[in-house]
């Protein structure tokens, strides 16, 4: 007994490295999933009031260009209301409805990155909801609480969007590689499409996270992987991941029924 | 122990610059300099190894907090805390005892030596731990030279600053 204490008084430094570092490698492991997001990406109480201190200094000092930005959003906002209201009779009419927020945290270096919101539950935000802005998708909400919601982003390499070619309806699957905050890599598009570069990406509309239509990117390098028969595409992002200030929460009322339905079809 | 007041207005200052002022999301750029490293160099010599690496591990975890950013801070700064004493023997070859070194009143040149390496050795830990994988070296070799030697020019900014202003 006397030998272990003595070994331990002798090795204390050494020991308490491997408990912290254990600590900080369990800290990093549990970053990296997507499922429970760590204790750092998620916040309540103290840790809420200092992001949001944090962001309004820094919206004081960028208010300029917020409000340029959001004079930006509004013109590309009205020019799409125009081009609709003149489609309006091809369109359904799906009862989506967003609510604004704004990003008070946000990453874009991590392997699974996260923003967190200025609203929660209080607000109506609920979890599976689709985060957007004028110019593209953001992220899914995956928690919430009642004055703020974590939101997995798009650059994450966990999180999969159903995408497709807007001018062919060629639909796959758009993903993060983790390389660069302005692109994303959209696979499993059948060679049928004949993708061009510059061609359009949109959201396929197939899941009750984000409605169809919605902006991604346009196609800035199409390869097919030897032996396949779909193409690998390269998706430059409309949005800028790494300056986000506004974005909307997609509401879609018939969510939780489309989810049972499904469900209640698969227990058939 | 009579250096703790300045150890902790340093450490009120950077922390606030690090959350404040050099944040790459915030900013809107791709790196932003790690100023909170400095935290690290001048802690002093004298405070036992067990304290040192709590300290780090504190300082880490604050930045982890405001980055949002895992455990990938905590893990780089307990790695730098631990390896302290080697890092001083290897800029710092004629000091006998490391325990009566006195970072701050080193030269100048021998200052940014300890501090260069600190920097590089931090934030290869740090991007390592980032990337978790070998998928991702190109970027990761760009983020680790370009963030610091960010962080080097930072650093060397307000040395020059503060050292100047003590004169």
């Amino acid at each position: 007994m006397q030998k272990l204490l003595n070994s331990i008084l002798r090795n204390g430094t050494l020991l308490l490295f491997i408990l912290l570092f254990g600590l900080a490698i369990g800290f990093i492991a549990k970053s990296q999933s997507f499922q429970q997001s760590s204790l750092f990406a998620f916040n309540k109480g103290v840790s809420a009031s200092f992001f949001e201190a944090r962001h309004h200094f820094f919206s004081f000092l960028k208010r300029q260009s917020h409000n340029e930005q959001l004079v930006a959003e509004n013109q590309f906002l009205l020019n799409q209301l125009i081009t609709k209201n003149n489609q309006a009779l091809l369109l359904d009419s799906i009862p989506y409805e967003v609510l604004p927020a704004q990003v008070i945290r946000n990453s874009i270096n991590l392997n699974n990155n996260y923003l967190t919101l200025n609203l929660g539950e209080k607000s109506g935000i609920k979890k599976e909801m689709g985060v957007i802005t004028a110019k593209g998708i953001v992220g899914v909400v995956n928690k919430t609480n009642a004055q703020t919601s974590s939101v997995i982003s798009l650059l994450s390499k966990s999180l999969r969007v159903n995408a497709k070619l807007k001018k062919s309806n060629h639909f796959g699957s758009l993903y993060w590689d983790g390389y660069n905050p302005n692109s994303v890599i959209l696979s499993d598009v059948p060679l049928a499409a004949n993708v061009v570069l510059g061609d359009t990406i949109v959201t396929g509309g197939m899941s009750a996270i984000f409605p169809a239509e919605i902006l991604i990117g346009v196609v800035s390098e199409a390869t097919v992987p030897l032996n396949d028969n779909y193409y690998s595409l390269r998706v430059s992002l409309f949005e800028d991941m790494t300056n986000l200030n506004h974005v909307y929460v997609v509401n879609f009322p018939l969510a939780d029924a489309i989810k049972n339905s499904i469900n209640y079809k698969d227990n058939e | 122990m009579n250096r703790l007041p300045t150890l902790i207005a340093w450490f009120l200052g950077l922390f606030f610059v690090q959350a404040f002022v050099f944040d790459p999301v915030l900013l809107g750029i791709p790196y932003a300099p790690f100023v909170y490293v400095l935290l690290l160099v001048f802690l002093p010599n004298g405070w036992a190894p067990w304290i040192v690496l709590l300290t780090g591990f504190f300082i880490g975890l604050c930045v982890d907090f405001i980055f949002v950013s895992g455990g990938v801070h905590t893990a780089a700064c307990l790695l730098i805390s631990y390896a302290r004493p080697l890092l001083i023997r290897a800029v710092f070859r004629d000091t006998i005892t490391p325990n009566n070194l006195n970072i701050e009143h080193e030269s100048f040149g021998s200052l940014i030596r300890y501090i260069t390496i600190v920097i590089f050795a931090h934030h290869f830990i740090v991007f390592v731990a980032v990337v978790g994988n070998t998928a991702r070296i190109g970027w990761l070799l760009n983020a680790w030279l370009s963030n610091s030697l960010l962080t080097l020019l930072a650093t060397v900014i307000i040395l020059t600053l503060t050292r100047s202003s003590k004169k």
